[in-house]
Parts: structure tokens; sequence; C-alpha cells
């Protein structure tokens, strides 16, 4: 649905977007993650005909984006980072809007409006919304009319949990019926409930893609212990732990490791007894860690 | 059934216009009130101050209160580029002709009124007389689609609010005091008159005093004047649109 080959977008001396390749399937998540200024929104910007790109091919359903925008938008759902409402006017008004530009009728804004729980507050001015009410406006917007291919740039930004459990359901459903979902976030664990595929970027570029368990596997996990230590001072490392890449933090020991079971069983046979502890699976920011670090190597 | 057409989508849009003018009515009140009031009290002085002193009293409130209508356009477009929901229009399958079309349409009803009022209220009034109703729809017609475009044009060029403000500050002096809205053209420095035509004011109060009283080629020299001008700054606004704003060049 969404095809996006060797984007390149400069500003000036800056390159935000550096070859950036994508696709994204009828019915499948794509979760496009990567730290601030990595060229996530710029990426999706390019696609929605917004932004103008150096060089690089956009197909939406077969139509070629750059050439005929216009029909690629018919196709596409947008939610965008910043909150793009009419704020003096009711959320029934700005959903009317969002329909008509579709081609939809009314019916069409009251469906969106049940889905993402706004039945109640229909008449209210967006002025007068809580954050995350305001959210699911923008959000019930790209969801209208039911496009191919969604656009969700951090749509659950400052989103309470109920909200942004209302909305991931909602998305879901969406990829359940065939849409294609390409998803920029900062939140892993949304991706996890999405069933998404993650695409990492950095410098402008896909550097990775894969499920979280492909992507994660092999990063070490993050062990804290704190021991009971009575009459040893704080700055050596243990018995069980010389030889491991350990660090003091307060009063525990962080080891980073890929073996955290035959860590903690080192330690016990070394004869520290462990008064807490707690294994930190490998994240995001350990992915992003892990990148730079082979970016660093290569260069 | 969906009804994607450009008519449903400028119909969405302009309904959502109306919707935000009316939410803030007061300019909107003021400027039909004030024109009535200002032209009552400076008829008599016209009078005694130049010739067809009626005619330059109602036409020349009637131009300088249009002016609104330059505003709220200008005003509506920033309110959007600021709320980012223009970014929202852009996604859409609309085309910048047609949110430009769209945002158009509530002033235009709101001046068309205005014009309405003035125009009335002086000939029952005061004594003004139309010598040719056709000739005076004409100029209107072409004097408000060339404050439209010119205040689109003006909202996408600018980089603020602020900035909007003082562009249209400007701009008004230009079109209402050079033009000889507010006092007349006679009555202006010499320096003034001379260059007074490059003004789409003066344009626009030849044009309406030379329909007051019929006189044909006089219009249509003010109409194609100020059609160019509405040519030329529609098409800057549409060729901005279309271009877009990255998000490190707007405000």
């Amino acid at each position: 649905m969404l095809e996006v080959n060797g984007l390149v977008k400069r500003y000036g001396d800056v390159v935000a977007l550096a070859g950036l390749d994508l696709q994204v399937g009828s019915g499948e998540v794509v979760g496009l993650v990567g730290h601030n200024g990595a060229g996530k929104t710029t990426a999706v910007e390019v696609v929605l005909g917004l932004v103008r790109p150096d060089e690089g091919s956009v197909r939406v359903g077969g139509v070629d984006a750059l050439v005929e925008p216009r029909k690629a938008r018919a196709l596409t759902g947008v939610a965008a980072q910043d909150l793009q409402l009419y704020v003096t006017a009711t959320v029934r008004q700005n959903l009317a809007l969002c329909a008509g530009l579709a081609g939809l009728g009314r019916h069409a804004a009251d469906e969106a409006l049940e889905e993402v729980g706004l039945a109640e507050v229909a008449d209210r001015r967006v002025t007068v919304l809580s954050g995350g009410q305001r959210r699911r406006v923008q959000a019930a917007c790209a969801l209208l009319g039911r496009p191919p291919l969604l656009l969700l740039d951090e749509p659950t930004v400052g989103a309470d949990p109920q909200t942004r459990s209302a909305l991931l359901a909602a998305i879901r459903r969406r990829a359940d019926e065939g849409a294609a979902v390409l998803y920029t976030t900062h939140y892993l664990p949304e991706l996890v409930e999405l069933g998404a595929t993650i695409a990492a970027v950095r410098a402008g570029r896909v550097v990775a893609r894969g499920s979280q368990s492909e992507l994660l596997a092999g990063l070490p996990a993050r062990v804290v212990v704190e021991l009971d230590e009575p009459g040893r001072t704080h700055d050596e490392p243990p018995a069980g732990l010389v030889g491991q890449p350990a660090e003091r933090d307060g009063d525990a020991w962080v080891i980073r490791t890929r073996d955290p079971g035959g860590t903690l069983a080192g330690l016990v046979r070394a004869g520290s007894l462990p008064r807490r502890v707690d294994v930190q699976r490998a994240s995001l920011d350990d992915l992003y860690e892990s990148l730079e670090a082979e970016v660093r190597h290569a260069a | 059934m969906p009804r994607d057409t450009s008519t449903g989508r400028v119909t969405a849009m302009t309904r959502m216009g109306f919707t935000l003018l009316l939410r803030e009515p007061g300019p909107i009140v003021s400027r039909l009130v004030m024109p009535v009031i200002l032209m009552s009290l400076l008829a008599p002085l016209y009078r005694a101050a130049a010739d067809r002193g009626t005619e330059r009293a109602v036409a020349g409130q009637a131009v300088m209160f249009s002016l609104l209508a330059m505003f709220l356009v200008g005003q509506g477009i920033m309110s959007e580029r600021t709320w980012r929901t223009w970014d929202r229009l852009r996604c859409s399958p609309t085309s910048p002709a047609e949110m430009l079309a769209a945002k158009a349409v509530p002033p235009l009803g709101f001046l068309v009124a205005q014009q309405a009022v003035v125009l009335g209220v002086g000939a029952a009034l005061l004594g003004l007389r139309v010598h040719h109703l056709g000739l005076l729809l004409a100029t209107e017609a072409a004097w408000v689609v060339m404050l439209l475009a010119v205040g689109m044009a003006l909202a996408t060029l600018v980089r603020s609010p602020a900035e909007l403000v003082a562009a249209q500050d400007v701009g008004g002096l230009v079109l209402t005091g050079l033009g000889g809205a507010l006092v007349p053209l006679a009555l202006l420095p010499h320096a003034a008159q001379r260059i007074a035509p490059v003004s789409p004011g003066y344009w626009g109060l030849n044009g309406l005093l030379a329909a007051l009283d019929g006189d044909g080629p006089a219009v249509a020299r003010s109409v194609v004047v100020l059609g160019a001008i509405a040519l030329a700054a529609w098409a800057v606004a549409v060729w901005r649109v279309r271009r877009g704003w990255s998000r490190r060049d707007l405000m």
C-alpha cells in the first residue's frame, strides 16, 4: 500500500532524509522509531506531499504521490504530531469538516465519534476539552471513512492511559480490516500492543527493521542488584561481579549482561546475597544505543 | 455514497469559515454600524469642501470600511496557520485554489451585506443617486475580489500574526488614505495626488464615483486595473499555499 524508495531531503546543510526506504503492506502496522530529529516526521510529511523531496519516490496504493498528491491523499488518513483542530468550533463541527473533505456524510462523523468515545462531548468546543480528548478528535479525523493507509505521527503524545488504550484499539481494528498503518512513536510498548513491525530510523534512513523480538534479540539485559555486604567498601564490586561490566548506582550494582541467570548464580556462588534483584529486558533505548555504536564502529 | 467533489470540499470548508466568523461577531457589527454613522456626519462637511460631497462621503466610507474584508480573510488564514489546521487541509485532497476560495466566501458574504447597507442608507437618507446600478455592481465586484485576493496574498506571505497586522495597517493606509477615501483627493497635497494611482483604493473610489455617474469607460478602466491586481494577488497566494511552509520557517 505504501512504497517509499530512496527519499532524500535537505534543508540547506542539514540532511533530514538520506535515502529512506520503507514499505507498508495492507493489514500491516509499521512503527517508525528513532530519536528526535531522526527524520520520522519529515518522512511522513513527504508521503503527504507537504514537503517535496530532493530525490526518491513515494507510491500510495499504486499512485505516484509526488505526481498525483491529491489522489494519494484521498487514500490516506492522517493524525499529525501537532494538534490540528479548530479550537473555537465544536468537536462535531471539526469532524463534519473532516468528513466533508473526505467526501463523506455526517453519519461518518458520528460513527467516528462513537468509535473514539467522544459522543458525549460532541457539542462542546475543542477549547474546553482535555488534552487526551483533543487527541481523540484528531485521531477520529484520521479514521474517518476507513482510508486504506493511515499515517499516525505520535498520535498519543500527552494522552492518558485510557485514551491511549482506546486509540490503540481503534488503530488495531483498522489494521485488522486491512488498512496499512505507519505509526511513529517513542513508546515501544505501544508498538508491542499494536503487533507492529519496527523500523528504526537514524540520520534520515531506516537502519533496522523487524519484530521487537528480532531487533532486541542479542541485546544485553540490565540487571540491578542490591546486596547484603556488611563490612565491605562500596567502591569495590563483590567477588561474583569481578570481570563483569558492573557500575555502582547508589546502593545498587547495575550489570549489563546477555545471561542474567548466570550472573545471579555467580553472585550467590561467591557468597553475595542479593537483597533486591531487578532484571530489565533490553529496551528501545538500548536498541538506539546499539545502532549508534554500530555506526560509530563502522565509521 | 461519498461525494468527493470540489463543491463538497469547498462547502465543508465554507461552513466552518462561517462558524468561526460568527464566533467573533464584534468586528462585523462595528463595521456595519460605523460607516453609516461616519458618512452621516461627514456628508455635510464633504458637501461644503468639494464637488459631489454626498457621493464622496458615501463612496469613501464604503471603500474605507470594506477593508474589513481584507482583514477578515487575512486573519482567517493566519488563524488556520497558527492552529495548524491549514496543514490538515493540505493533507486532504483539497487544492490550494479550493482552500483559498473557501476562505474567501464568508468575508465576501459579509462584504456584500455591508456595501448594500452603506449604499442603501446613502441613497435613502443622504440623497445618493445611482445612475447605473449595473456599473455600480461591476465596480463593487472588482473592488471586493481585489480586496480578498490581496488579503489572502498578505496572509500567506507573512511569517506571524504581528507581521500580518503591520502589513494590513500599511496596506490599509495605502488603500484608503492615498486612494482618497479618507480625505477627498483634491484636498491632498499635490505630490500625493500624483502618486495616488498606485493605490488600488484610487481605482476603487474612482470606479464607484464613475459608476454613480453612469460613466461606463471610467468604470471599465477601474475594473480592469482592479481585476489585474486581484489576479496577480490570487496567483501569489495560490503559489504560496502550494509551496507550503516548513516547520522551521512558520512563526
